[in-house]
């Protein structure tokens, strides 16, 4: 309880400064960003929205060829069925910049997710990277979760393999799924954060 | 080369390879047609652009992608003997604007990898990498390389040895990135005869020895968390002098911890660089020790530096409460003993430590001068009560405002605790000045009167509320490192308070210190058990000057203590200055030419004597504090704790420090008491001092992690404890015993 944590809001300004805006990135354990976009079907969806149920947040960019591991293996596809049985919201975000070689548009998202056979709840259009400056989005995939009282409880990789070779996949320990596994049963994560591999995110 | 649209393969896996070996590990389920093209045209590219190996037998080295150039390299000056020197390497020659990574490869991206295939007797090494770029990529930053690159690796070979050739084979994977990245592999084959010298590519070694991070002999770093681990602050000392003054980039190796983007704020102080490394909010790794490379702007080579991290990371765990503040408590290590304090709670201990405060040796010298008002004003109740409360104002204003001010410097991430204005040479030589300055007052020297500007000193005089107020502010000044018993707690909680409620704990601590002097005001029960005025008065003041004096004297100890002789004598000297100054300016009532000229040269010797001492009074030297060379304790520190704790031995730990009285007595009394001594040898408790007279990082950690804010804290550690048991501040042996047979 007795503890030196010498931050008061009102101080915080006074701290050193913090560099660009990913230094101020989600943290695991506060609040998670609140944010609202339009997602592929053009449909406006906020963070908001999802309050009571727990949200993954998934950074996808369909050029990457360590996306592309996750898809080609069926890995996050699978990763996404157990989480909407599980009554949990998957958005799948795609930060690219609209004037990066691999952007795509809200028509290529809806064709490629429907190829793939993925199952995200819906996929959020940030060319902005409004969403994932918020979150300190760094790489593709780049996995967040956030609980029932949005509190970001998850932030890293998929798993702990970072190659991309699908093969690892069947080895790998899919840190999604155990996240989500520890925050249905009220327990707390007990790998928080992790290393996030893959390409950066294109902003 | 080409727009990378249109050249890149738009799939998972692009190397190619001039070389048997490689071959595609997974292949894509589409675009397979481009692919087979780009392959014939990398197939001619290489083989047009590829080199006429210098040693045709050697086999099949190079591996080219669209992207890079790879080859698998030796320098084997001495042929493949035991004990000599070998070396292999990759050399990645990437094309324009393609980048690879480094050990630590930053927000993104991911190291190059080598797995090597050797006969018996021969190992590979680490690959020694050389110094890396920083490649900003929008807002995120990567640490890697371009252009032409070698990764060397060492090879030891053992006697046992014995090929007629060394066979080497290598599968290398790296991760090639411009605006889009694709992870390559390779596989590499070469032969090197065991007796013949083989050093193709001796100045690319060269090149790369010479850009490895050097390390720096000499060199003593540390690093410790602050700012609630926010900020990783990194000390090196002993740098080489030809980087003094020049701005060094940071690379951290160790990948996880820190915020790659984000700016470094870095100075040098002298010879010593001091930087504040953000944290990353998404930090995986806790490491004690970590490594990084300093880069100096167009150097080749960084230097290499390795230090541990004093300090306690948070938990990584995310707890499942909503609430960031509850999780941030919960996060924080639990509290020896004491149960968690309400806000209320706090504040009524904060009421009663601030009253125990005026018990506190420290706190006698200013209990004469309150003496010194009361006899002053005991003709009028409602000027008593005046200045009671005048008092009381300044008494809480001061707290408030050396609290605000402590807030602020914590929030600047200064690694100080209660009582740091004591911890400053500069400081303690002012009180000294201070108290002198009181005390010749007292003592008839000078008037107020004659010295101040008249302005001022009617100020003085027609407004006794001022004069009582500054007393209280004075109070507070010599008081505030005496932490009375319970306040160590009151303390502790207000660092975890938002500013607001903090300062208002460190008001109802003022208003504890100025509470039984406003009852003494207020009731006249109490102001006529005072002496009343008579010419007594001019006697007791002159009398009051001793205390003062003695003051100045523990002063001069305790700056003695931080700066050494030297210090103690430029001290010394000046208040010498300071009263032929005021002695000078105070007995001349003439005008003219001799009051210029003995007030000139009383200010002009203070000028410059002042001058002479105040550089050796700033920021202790490394001399050590050598309180009193006591066999019997030893110098704290938290390794030792445990070490003594994994031999099974209790420990004792005295924080302590020269300016705190509090501790000294403790120190004289039950510390040196015969009897506590031997009861303490006879249960092999090991006794150790942590010295805060000076700012001490790792000392501030470990009060931070009691929930402490100053000394003394006695703390005593059992084996198999993680948080010690906290005794009162002020020592009793029977105290001492009670908590030593304590399970």
């Amino acid at each position: 309880m007795i503890r030196l944590k010498f931050l008061g809001p009102a101080l915080l300004g006074l701290s050193f400064a913090t560099g660009p805006a990913l230094a101020a990135g989600a943290a695991v354990g506060q609040a998670a960003p609140a944010f609202s976009a339009v997602d592929a079907g053009g449909k406006a969806v906020s963070l908001a929205d999802f309050k009571g149920k727990t949200v993954v947040l998934e950074w996808v960019n369909p050029e990457c060829p360590y996306v592309r591991k996750h898809y080609d293996s069926s890995n996050m596809q699978a990763t996404q069925r157990a989480a909407i049985a599980k009554d949990v919201i998957w958005l799948s975000v795609n930060s690219t910049h609209a004037s990066h070689v691999d952007f795509k548009t809200p028509a290529q998202m809806l064709a490629w997710t429907q190829q793939q056979g993925a199952a995200p709840s819906t996929t959020l259009m940030d060319s902005e990277g409004r969403i994932g400056r918020a979150y300190g989005a760094r790489t593709t995939p780049h996995m967040y979760v956030v609980d029932a009282k949005g509190t970001l409880v998850y932030a890293g990789g998929i798993d702990d393999k970072p190659s991309a070779n699908p093969a690892d996949v069947k080895s790998a320990k899919n840190f999604v799924d155990a996240a989500l596994a520890d925050v249905l049963a009220g327990s707390p994560v007990a790998q928080a954060v992790t290393r996030a591999y893959g390409c950066s995110v294109k902003y | 080369m080409g727009k990378p649209a249109a050249f890149r393969p738009g799939d998972g896996f692009a190397a190619q390879s001039a070389d048997r070996f490689a071959e595609p590990k997974f292949v894509p389920r589409h675009k397979a047609k481009m692919r087979h093209l780009l392959h014939l045209l990398i197939l001619t590219l290489a083989a047009a652009a590829m080199p006429i190996p210098a040693q045709a037998a050697l086999g099949a080295s190079v591996v080219t992608t669209g992207e890079v150039r790879a080859e698998l390299v030796v320098q084997a000056p001495e042929g493949v003997t035991p004990g000599k020197p070998l070396w292999m390497g990759l050399v990645i020659d990437h094309q324009p604007e393609w980048h690879t990574y480094w050990k630590n490869p930053g927000d993104s991206g991911l190291p190059t990898t080598l797995a090597w295939q050797l006969p018996a007797g021969v190992t590979a090494g680490e690959i020694a990498w050389p110094t890396p770029k920083k490649l900003p990529v929008g807002p995120l930053m990567n640490y890697g390389y371009d252009g032409k690159l070698l990764l060397p690796v060492p090879l030891n070979v053992s006697p046992s040895f014995a090929g007629q050739a060394l066979d080497v084979r290598l599968s290398a994977q790296w991760l090639v990135c411009k605006d889009v990245c694709i992870p390559q592999q390779g596989e590499f084959a070469l032969t090197i005869p065991a007796q013949a010298s083989t050093a193709p590519h001796a100045a690319l070694f060269a090149a790369a020895q010479a850009a490895a991070p050097q390390p720096a002999p000499g060199a003593q770093a540390r690093a410790e968390l602050v700012d609630g681990a926010k900020t990783l602050r990194v000390t090196v000392a002993g740098l080489p002098p030809s980087l003094h003054g020049r701005e060094l980039a940071f690379f951290a190796e160790t990948a996880g911890v820190v915020e790659h983007a984000a700016r470094v704020n870095a100075r040098w102080e002298g010879g010593v660089w001091q930087a504040q490394v953000p944290i990353s909010s998404q930090r995986f790794e806790s490491p004690s020790q970590m490594q990084a490379v300093l880069v100096a702007p167009g150097a080749k080579a960084g230097v290499e530096v390795g230090f541990a991290i004093a300090g306690t990371w948070p938990a990584l765990v995310a707890p499942t409460a909503a609430a960031s503040t509850e999780s941030a408590l919960a996060a924080a290590p639990a509290q020896p003993s004491t149960p968690p304090l309400g806000f209320g709670l706090a504040l009524a201990f904060a009421l009663i430590g601030g009253a125990l405060l005026n018990l506190m040796p420290c706190v006698f010298p200013i209990l004469s001068l309150k003496l010194l008002g009361f006899a002053g004003h005991a003709h009028s109740r409602r000027a008593l009560l005046a200045g009671g409360l005048a008092y009381s104002a300044g008494v809480v204003l001061s707290f408030v405002g050396l609290a605000a001010l402590l807030l602020l410097l914590r929030a600047g991430g200064e690694q100080i605790g209660w009582g740091f204005q004591l911890q400053s040479p500069l400081f303690i030589a002012a009180l000294a000045v201070l108290f002198t300055l009181i005390a010749l007052n007292l003592a008839g020297l000078y008037e107020f009167g004659t010295l101040l500007p008249s302005g001022l000193a009617s100020m003085r005089l027609r407004h006794p509320l001022a004069d009582s107020a500054l007393t209280g502010v004075l109070a507070v000044a010599v008081a505030s490192p005496c932490t009375a018993p319970f306040m160590g707690a009151a303390l502790g909680l207000a660092f975890t308070l938002p500013p607001g409620q903090a300062l208002s704990l460190f008001a109802a601590l003022g208003m504890g210190m100025a509470l039984p002097y406003l009852a003494a005001s207020a009731w006249p029960a109490v102001a006529r058990a005072m002496p009343k005025p008579g010419a007594w008065m001019a006697t007791f003041k002159t009398a009051m000057a001793f205390p003062m004096l003695a003051t100045v004297v523990w002063l001069t100890w305790v700056l003695g203590q931080q700066t050494g002789i030297d210090g103690v004598t430029a001290l010394l000297s000046v208040l010498v200055a300071l009263a032929f100054a005021l002695w000078a300016w105070g007995r001349i009532d003439s005008g003219g030419l001799a009051r210029v000229a003995w007030g000139t040269t009383g200010v002009l010797l203070l000028g410059a004597v002042l001058a002479w001492a105040l550089p050796s009074w700033h920021e202790a030297k490394a001399a050590a504090p050598a309180s009193n060379p006591d066999a019997r304790w030893q110098p704290w520190s938290r390794e030792r704790v445990a070490a003594l704790n994994a031999e099974g031995r209790i420990v004792f730990v005295d924080f302590t420090a020269a300016w705190c009285v509090t501790c000294l007595l403790n120190k004289r009394t039950t510390l040196g008491d015969a009897a506590v001594l031997a009861d303490l040898d006879a249960k092999r408790v090991a006794l150790l001092r942590a010295d805060w007279t000076r700012r001490d990082a790792a000392i501030s950690e470990e009060l931070a992690r009691l929930g402490r804010n100053g000394v003394p804290v006695y703390a005593i550690y059992k084996p198999g404890r993680p948080l010690p048991t906290l005794l009162p501040e002020l020592l009793s042996p029977q105290l001492l015993r009670d908590a030593l047979a304590a399970p």
